[in-house]
């Protein structure tokens, strides 16, 4: 096959030329092999210069090209879109980061840095050599449904928002308790299995006592969190500990015991308590001045690891401090202890004075609930991994902060860690406007960067298979390595650990990485 | 399947020092998935002695190539060239593939890459236990399916020892005691009373006691007509 | 008569770890020349062959760069590229040869101060051993 390339420079607004030797450049690229065409143009970031690169593509049959510009992910889509007008495969357009690998870090060292973008040149048409276009192709989504684990602050945020995407959402509420939202709402169905990938799930849901099978396009687990949890001795002995938000209702209908109130981190199912979240250290300290102002005799404690008091509630803390409410910081070594015989003295070192408090209880509020025990079972249904606390851990954040590793589920609310009412709420809509927005798409996207087995190479010893975090690659009939291409990420992790070789990154081949590390240090340094 | 665990480098590299032409050949069975010697660690050791051989100094040709199974004449024979162009192979395949070699090209020095270590199960991954040692008279279904002389340090027929504490084996306080597994196991199988029965002193004779041990397969063997055809003699 | 000069081999995914560079130059921040990224999608996808190549054909030290373990784009490639890079030192230190000349590094896009003293790190450490051939240049 003969490549036919094209090598733009982008000279970045001026930026390019006043470190770096266009001319050389072009030069050097112009003599190289399969270049037919190079352009130099003032800014990529003007659509105009665009039309100018289709039109040379045209005319000189180009089949792939070398941007020498910023950062992929800036130029990338508008230059794809180009190309593809042209002819041209998308994953034939490779962009070389010259700017910010080159140009801005180097300015003292001209001639040299001149060296680098010539050898980077070099080694992308190397690499570009030895690329093949791939295609994307799309599966229908067999269901618009949008599956909500959990009806509650967050469950329902999640459905409300995702109804407005025109899906079909469906919660699944494992009491029996009555749900004002959108779509379906299913009383004591709990999610216990599944399978599928991201657009096209079947789950496996127990309803009642009967097992019934549900069709997914998305999921939003909000299983909340589960005051039942809580394992902690702190929890299990003492009588009257209540959450936040229950505390905080007793207190508008004016129902909190007499007696000294405690406000503490949360016990976590370990027994040991938890970090709280910031904001829910914001609704504490309210509560805590608002009951103070109310009962101003009532001793009032704050016990915690690590207060962050958030943006204005720095303010709270303060007005908490002067009005009388007293703040003991303790280490996770020593957490407060009631004696089980006597559940009604809380036992805390003051980790600034050094001294050990015993406070008499009247209320214990915890600052908020630990993650519900159901989590391990919905991780497991869906694959998706747990955090040490007992939650469900998101992914990445570049996916997005209510996303979760696998694609097309997302996770809000106290799923993920113990928060208030309020931020369970914004996380339910976020969610919800993900997997509502993942449903309306119809239909899933796959193929193009994506692992390919070579059979013939193949041992079969599963290594691929425990490795993926997609259950991309499995044993299929002819018992060797194949790769349900839908669920690839184009990660290559498969690939790197495959002990075989059998398994290769379409377009991030051993030898094409090769080839472009050998290029680079071919070069002069 | 057999595990192995590749030998040191250094090891490795002093052993093909004295070499000008080295051939380092894999195997894609049991010791590719135990990640001892697949492709993927052929290809690391080609370049890892060739970075050696760089900061040493010493002019050496090293190549690698992988067999499907190098304890199979047949696959072997493929490469027969690669091994004899060659002053010395180093297999990284258990010694049956490296023995293999050598006795088909006796004159010709076959050095093992790898320790050949058990027979094992994969745990998880990277994790390999030995739970059977080839003994030649397999007697699990009577200790729960699970083997005592390969799983107890003692390899006692009736155990456990007076070593076992806590589930746990006197001479390594982290592996489980066999004999406290069987106990559990035939307890679950409602099947006690198998461990009150004395087994009696076992026949070594089959295990390797007895020296090189070779199984026959009688009417799987070719006949001297059927080698004829193929030119064997 | 000058030093000679580093060469450094870097593979950066192309999520966090390249972003992490392009914010760092964006930053005005300045780096020795001598390195050369090449981009893989994920950390995950290096291959212990693509480290020990890089020495072979030149390099004097090489390091991946990834997302931070706990929030890398592709969930666990972050350690599985750390495991590699592991693996990679303890074939290094078996022949004798410095484990340091091979670092995984791991980096948010927000950090901008990263990648320069990654830089730092690993043209520190080819002062120290020098080229790998022990040659002049």
């Amino acid at each position: 096959m003969n490549a036919k390339i094209q090598v733009v420079l982008c000279k970045c607004c001026s930026e390019m030329p006043k470190l770096l030797n266009i001319a050389r450049l072009e030069k050097l690229a112009s003599e190289s092999g399969n270049v037919l065409s190079v352009m130099t143009l003032d800014g990529l970031c003007d659509g105009k210069e665009l039309t100018q690169i289709v039109a040379e593509a045209r005319a000189k049959e180009i089949d792939r090209a070398i941007v020498l510009a910023c950062q992929k992910k800036d130029v990338s889509p508008a230059l794809i879109k180009a190309y593809r007008r042209a002819g041209v495969n998308e994953y034939l357009v490779g962009i070389v980061n010259i700017r910010e690998e080159v140009v801005l870090p180097h300015t003292a060292e001209p001639e040299r840095a001149q060296t680098k973008a010539e050898t980077k040149l070099l080694a992308a048409i190397a690499r570009s050599r030895l690329l093949q276009p791939l295609e994307r192709s799309s599966e229908d989504m067999k269901t618009r449904n949008v599956v909500i684990v959990g009806g509650g602050v967050a469950g329902q945020a999640a459905a409300r928002e995702a109804a407005k995407y025109g899906v079909h959402t469906i919660i699944l509420e494992k009491t029996g308790k009555s749900i004002t939202a959108p779509g379906v709402v299913m009383p004591r169905a709990r999610l216990i299995g599944g399978k599928g990938y991201g657009g096209n799930f079947e789950l496996r849901i127990k309803v009642g006592e009967s097992v019934e099978d549900l069709g997914a396009a998305s999921i939003v687990v909000a299983s909340g969190g589960g005051w039942a949890t809580l394992k902690g001795a702190l929890a299990k002995t003492v009588k009257g500990a209540l959450p936040l938000y229950e505390f905080y209702q007793k207190l508008q209908l004016d129902q909190v015991p007499a007696g000294t109130v405690v406000f503490m981190d949360t016990p976590d199912p370990a027994g040991k308590t938890l970090k709280v979240q910031d904001f829910a250290w914001d609704d504490t300290l309210e509560t805590a001045i608002e009951l103070k102002k109310k009962r101003p005799d009532t001793a009032v404690f704050v016990v915690f690891q690590e207060m962050r008091a958030s943006g204005l509630s720095e303010l709270a803390y303060k007005e908490a401090a002067e009005i009388g409410v007293k703040f003991v910081r303790y280490d996770r070594s020593a957490t407060p202890k009631v004696d089980p015989k006597d559940p009604t003295v809380l036992t805390v070192k003051d980790l600034s004075q050094g001294e050990v408090l015993k406070i008499k209880l009247g209320a214990m509020v915890f600052a908020s609930i630990p993650a519900s025990q159901d989590n391990q079972i919905i991780a497991e249904a869906l694959r998706i991994p747990m955090s040490p606390d007992g939650g469900i851990r998101r992914g990445s954040i570049q996916r997005g902060p209510v996303s979760t590793p696998k694609p097309g589920v997302f996770v809000c609310g106290s799923a993920l860690f113990p928060k208030s009412r309020d931020v369970a709420a914004a996380e339910g809509e976020a969610a919800g406007k993900m997997a509502g927005e993942f449903a309306a798409r119809g239909s899933i996207e796959y193929g193009g960067i994506v692992a390919q087995v070579t059979q013939e190479k193949c041992s079969a010893c599963l290594t691929c298979v425990r490795t993926c975090p997609y259950e991309a690659p499995f044993i299929g009939t002819a018992t060797k390595a194949e790769i349900r291409v839908q669920a690839c990420q184009g990660c290559g992790m498969c690939v790197g650990i495959c002990p075989s070789k059998a398994i290769e990154l379409l377009n991030y081949t051993d030898d094409q990485i090769m080839t472009e590390s050998k290029t680079l240090l071919g070069g002069d340094f | 399947m057999i595990v192995a665990k590749r030998k040191p480098l250094n090891e490795i590299a002093e052993m093909l020092a004295p070499y000008k032409k080295v051939t380092i050949i894999g195997c894609r069975s049991c010791v590719a998935i135990c990640l001892a010697g697949g492709e993927k660690e052929v290809k690391m050791l080609v370049s890892a002695l060739k970075i050696k051989n760089k900061r040493d100094g010493r002019k050496q040709q090293i190549e690698g190539t992988v067999v499907e199974r190098q304890c199979e004449k047949e696959w072997v024979q493929e490469i027969e060239d690669e091994i004899l162009d060659s002053d010395v192979t180093l297999s990284m395949a258990c010694s049956l593939g490296a023995q293999t070699i050598g006795d088909m090209y006796p004159k010709h020095l076959t050095f093992p890459g790898l320790n050949t270590g058990i027979f094992g199960v994969p745990e998880e991954q990277g994790v390999w236990s030995e739970n059977c040692v080839g003994c030649g008279n397999c007697i699990i279904h009577t200790t729960g399916g699970i083997c005592p002389i390969a799983r107890c340090a003692k390899s006692m027929l009736n155990g456990p020892c007076g070593g076992s504490a806590n589930r746990k084996c006197e001479v390594n306080l982290e592996v489980d005691c066999a004999w406290s597994a069987i106990y559990d196991r035939l307890k679950l199988q409602n099947r006690l009373d198998l461990i009150e029965s004395v087994t009696p002193a076992k026949d070594w004779s089959a295990s390797h006691s007895g020296g090189r041990r070779v199984i026959v397969r009688e009417d799987a063997k070719l006949t001297q007509h059927q080698k004829k055809g193929k030119g064997v003699t | 008569m000058t030093e000679p000069r580093p060469k450094i081999v870097g593979f950066c995914c192309e999520r966090h770890g390249m972003d992490a560079v392009v914010l760092a130059a964006r930053s005005g921040k300045q780096f020795e020349v001598s390195v050369r990224l090449v981009q893989v999608p994920c950390t995950g996808r290096v291959d212990g062959m693509h480290i020990l190549r890089s020495l072979e054909e030149g390099a004097d030290a090489v390091f991946v760069l990834g997302c931070l373990e706990k929030n890398c784009y592709y969930d666990t490639g972050s350690i599985e590229g750390r495991k590699r890079v592991g693996y990679v030192k303890q074939m290094l230190s078996e022949l004798g040869l410095e484990k340091e000349r091979v670092e995984m590094f791991n980096a948010a896009s927000s950090n901008s101060w990263v990648f320069p003293e990654i830089v730092a790190k690993m043209v520190e450490v080819v002062r120290k051993f020098g080229p790998v051939g022990g040659e002049k240049r």
